[in-house]
C-alpha cells in the first residue's frame, strides 16, 4: 500500500523525504500560530518540550528497553548548564541549548557505564535515587543559585519579525524549532543502523551479541543520546518560565514524562506526539472537574489522573494510544481486503 | 569519643527505620519479584490514617497499632486489586520487563496525589511515643532520646517476630518456599497467590511502622517519605534484595554510615553518600554485602 503512495513521493529519497515532511508540518504550525490566541501559543511551546523529553524516554525504554524513573534529573542538568552558559558567558541562547544536550548527554553517558550493568528493577531504583537527591544538590552550591535558582531569558523576538510579535510567539516557535529538529534526528537515527541494533538487543541480548553487536556499547550510546534529548527539553522548559530552580524538577516531573510516553505509546514518535499533548490537556482536564474545589484539590488532581492513567494504560493497552490506533488501522484495512 | 558514640546510637536508630523500609522492599521482592516503590505512598496513606486517629482518640498507641494495621490491608489490596490481576495480563506483553515497575510507580503518584488533595500540601507535625528530648548525661544533654530508644525496641521486636515467623512456623514456611520456587511449592500444596497477598500485607505493615517512626522527625507532607523509600532501596541494594537479614544489616550499615557522614563531613553529603554507595554496590557487589552466591538477573 506504501508503495502506491503517490509513486512514493515521486521517487524522493526517504531521508529527504522525512525532512520535507517536518519542514511542511513546521509551516503549518507557523500558520497556526499566527491565528490562535496567546495563551494556546503558550501551550504549544509547553507540548513542544514535552515531545522532546518524551522522546528521549521512547529512545531510552521503547528502543533501548532500560527505564529511568529518573529523567527529570537530566532535564535539570540541562536546564542548568544552559542558564549557566547564559549567565557566566553572555552567549547567544541558541549556543545554551546546545551546551545543555552536551552536558546532559555527558552526565548521561556516565549513568549510561552504571546502567548497561543494571537491569530492570536495579536500574529504575538507582536512576528514582538521582531523581530524588540532584535538585537537591543545587542547595549547596552558592553558583547554582539556590532556592531561588537561576534566570534563563531567551529574550523577545528580534524587531525584523514585526512589532506585534509577542514573546510568547517567540517562545513557541524556538521550542516548535527545536522540537522538529529533535523528532528528525531521533526519526533518522531510529530508522537507521543504531535503531536497528538497540531493536535487537531490546528483543534478546545473547542473540544480539552473537550476531557481533556489542550490548554494553549500544545500551550506553541509547543513554546518551536519551539525556542528550532529556537536557534539550530540560533546557526548553526553562524557557518557557525564564527561570531554573531545584523545585521546578520534582519528581511528579519525571513521572510525568514516563506517563507521556506510556500513554502514547513507548515505541513509536508519533505515541510522543500523542503523549505531549495528553500532559499539556490533563491540566485542564483536571481544572474542569476540580472547578470550584479547594486549592488542595486542583493542585493534586493531576498526579492523581496521572497515576491512574498510567496504571490504565499498562493494564489495557500496554501499547500504549499510538498502537492500538496502529492495530485498528490495521483491521480497518483487512476487512477492506476481505471486500474486495 | 562522646560525639562518636552519641552519633553510633543515632545511626543505628535511624537504621533501623531504613531496614523496616528495606525490610517491606524485600519481602515484595522476594515473593512478587516487583519492586514497589509505591510503599512510600503506601507508608504516607497509613501515617496520614494514624494521624486522623491521634486527632480523634489522642491515644499514641491506638494510633500506631491502627496505621500498621491499615497499612497491611491496604498492602494487601494493592495485590489483589493490582498485582495479581496485572501479571496474569501482562505476562508477554510489549513491555511485560518494565510494566510491573512503571505500575507501582503509578500507583505512587495517585496514592501521593491523593493525600495532597484530602489532607493538603503543608507540612505536619506527628506525635512521637515519647519525649524527643535526649537523655541527660551528668549535666549534658546527649542527642539519644526516649523517642530513639523506642524505636530501637520496637523495631527489634518486630524483626525478631519476622524472624520467628519466618523460621519457625508453617506460613514462613510457605513463604519461603513460594518465593524460593513457586511451581514446586504449588504442587506441594502451598497457595502460592495466598501467601504472595500475605508477605504484601507484611511488607505494608512494615512500611507503616517505619513511616510513622520517622514522620517525628522529618514532619508529614504527600512526598515527605520519598527519601526513606531511596534509602531503603539502597539498604535492600546493600543486603542483595534477597535476604531479610541482608536488609537489616543493610538498613543499620546505611544509617550508621549517614550518621557518621553528617557528623564529620556535614549533612550537605547525605544524600550523595547514599548514591555512591548504591551505585558503587550494584556495580561491585550486586548480590549485596553479605548476599548469596548466586544472583537472579531479572
Amino acid at each position: 500500500m506504501r508503495e502506491r503512495f503517490a509513486l512514493n513521493w515521486l521517487r524522493i529519497p526517504s531521508g529527504m523525504r522525512r525532512a520535507l515532511l517536518l519542514v511542511l508540518v513546521g509551516w503549518g504550525l507557523l500558520l497556526i500560530s499566527d491565528r490562535i490566541s496567546e495563551f494556546r501559543v503558550y501551550q504549544g511551546a509547553s507540548v513542544a518540550t514535552y515531545f522532546v523529553a518524551i522522546v528521549s524516554i521512547v529512545l531510552l525504554t521503547g528502543y533501548s528497553g532500560q527505564v529511568s524513573l529518573g529523567h527529570g534529573a537530566l532535564l535539570a542538568i540541562g536546564g542548568y548548564s544552559a542558564a549557566l552558559v547564559m549567565q557566566n558567558l553572555h552567549w547567544p541562547f541558541w549556543i545554551a541549548f546546545f551546551a545543555a544536550v552536551f552536558v546532559a548527554a555527558l552526565v548521561g553517558a556516565l549513568l549510561g557505564v552504571a546502567a548497561a550493568r543494571l537491569s530492570g528493577p536495579y536500574l529504575a531504583g538507582t536512576t528514582l535515587a538521582f531523581a530524588v537527591g540532584l535538585p537537591s544538590l543545587a542547595n549547596q552550591f552558592s553558583f547554582l543559585g539556590g532556592e531561588q535558582g537561576l534566570p534563563f531569558d531567551i529574550g523577545v523576538a528580534p524587531s525584523r519579525f514585526g512589532e506585534n510579535f509577542s514573546p510568547y510567539k517567540w517562545l513557541f516557535w524556538i521550542s516548535a524549532l527545536f522540537a522538529l529538529f529533535a523528532v528528525w534526528l531521533a526519526a533518522n537515527l531510529l530508522r537507521g543502523r543504531y535503531g536497528r541494533i538497540w531493536r535487537a538487543v531490546r528483543s534478546d541480548e545473547t542473540a544480539a551479541a552473537l550476531s557481533g553487536v556489542n550490548v554494553a556499547r549500544s545500551k550506553v550510546l541509547a543513554f546518551t543520546v536519551s539525556a542528550g534529548f532529556a537536557g534539550l527539553a530540560g533546557a526548553l522548559l526553562c524557557a518557557t518560565v525564564s527561570l531554573v530552580t531545584p523545585g521546578g524538577f520534582p519528581l511528579s516531573l519525571s513521572f510525568a514524562i514516563l506517563t507521556g510516553a506510556v500513554i502514547g505509546g513507548v515505541r513509536s514518535l508519533v505515541g510522543a506526539v500523542i503523549g505531549a499533548f495528553t500532559l499539556v490537556i490533563l491540566p485542564m482536564v483536571a481544572d474542569a472537574i476540580a472547578q470550584g474545589a479547594s486549592d488542595a484539590v486542583s493542585t493534586n488532581l493531576p498526579a492523581v489522573l496521572t497515576g491512574v492513567l498510567l496504571i490504565a494504560t499498562i493494564v489495557i493497552s500496554p501499547g500504549g494510544i499510538a498502537e492500538s490506533l496502529s492495530h485498528l488501522g490495521r483491521k480497518i484495512a483487512l476487512r477492506r481486503q476481505k471486500r474486495i | 569519643m562522646q560525639q562518636f558514640v552519641n552519633t553510633l546510637i543515632n545511626g543505628a536508630s535511624l537504621g533501623s527505620i531504613y531496614s523496616l523500609m528495606a525490610l517491606a522492599m524485600i519481602l515484595v521482592w522476594r515473593s512478587t519479584r516487583v519492586v514497589n516503590f509505591a510503599q512510600a505512598g503506601q507508608a504516607v496513606l497509613s501515617t496520614y490514617v494514624g494521624l486522623e486517629i491521634h486527632r480523634i482518640t489522642h491515644s499514641y498507641p491506638l494510633t500506631l497499632i491502627i496505621a500498621i494495621i491499615f497499612g497491611a490491608l491496604f498492602g494487601a489490596l494493592v495485590d489483589l486489586l493490582l498485582v495479581r490481576p496485572l501479571m496474569h495480563r501482562v505476562g508477554d506483553g510489549p513491555i511485560a520487563a518494565v510494566a510491573p515497575v512503571i505500575v507501582t510507580l503509578g500507583l505512587l503518584s495517585a496514592i501521593q496525589g491523593f493525600v495532597g488533595l484530602i489532607w493538603g500540601g503543608e507540612y505536619r507535625s506527628f506525635p512521637a511515643a515519647l519525649s524527643q528530648n535526649g537523655f541527660k548525661v551528668g549535666l549534658t544533654r546527649i542527642p539519644f532520646s526516649p523517642f530513639d530508644l523506642f524505636i530501637l525496641f520496637t523495631t527489634l521486636l518486630v524483626m525478631l517476630a519476622f524472624a520467628y515467623i519466618f523460621q519457625r512456623s508453617g506460613l514462613g514456611l510457605a513463604m519461603r518456599a513460594a518465593a524460593f520456587e513457586p511451581e514446586v511449592a504449588r504442587l506441594a500444596g502451598v497457595r502460592v497467590a495466598r501467601v504472595r497477598t500475605i508477605g504484601w500485607a507484611f511488607a505494608g505493615g512494615a512500611g507503616a511502622l517505619a513511616g510513622a517512626l520517622i514522620t517525628p522527625t522529618t514532619l508529614l507532607a504527600p512526598n515527605s517519605l520519598d527519601l526513606l523509600l531511596v534509602f531503603g532501596f539502597t539498604a535492600a541494594v546493600l543486603g542483595g534484595l534477597e535476604s531479610l537479614v541482608g536488609g537489616v544489616v543493610g538498613g543499620f550499615l546505611l544509617g550508621i554510615g549517614l550518621a557518621l557522614v553528617v557528623t564529620y563531613l556535614g549533612s550537605s553529603f547525605t544524600f550523595i553518600t547514599a548514591f555512591v554507595v548504591l551505585i558503587a554496590v550494584l556495580l561491585l557487589r550486586p548480590r549485596g554485602l553479605i548476599g548469596q552466591r548466586s544472583v537472579r538477573n531479572a
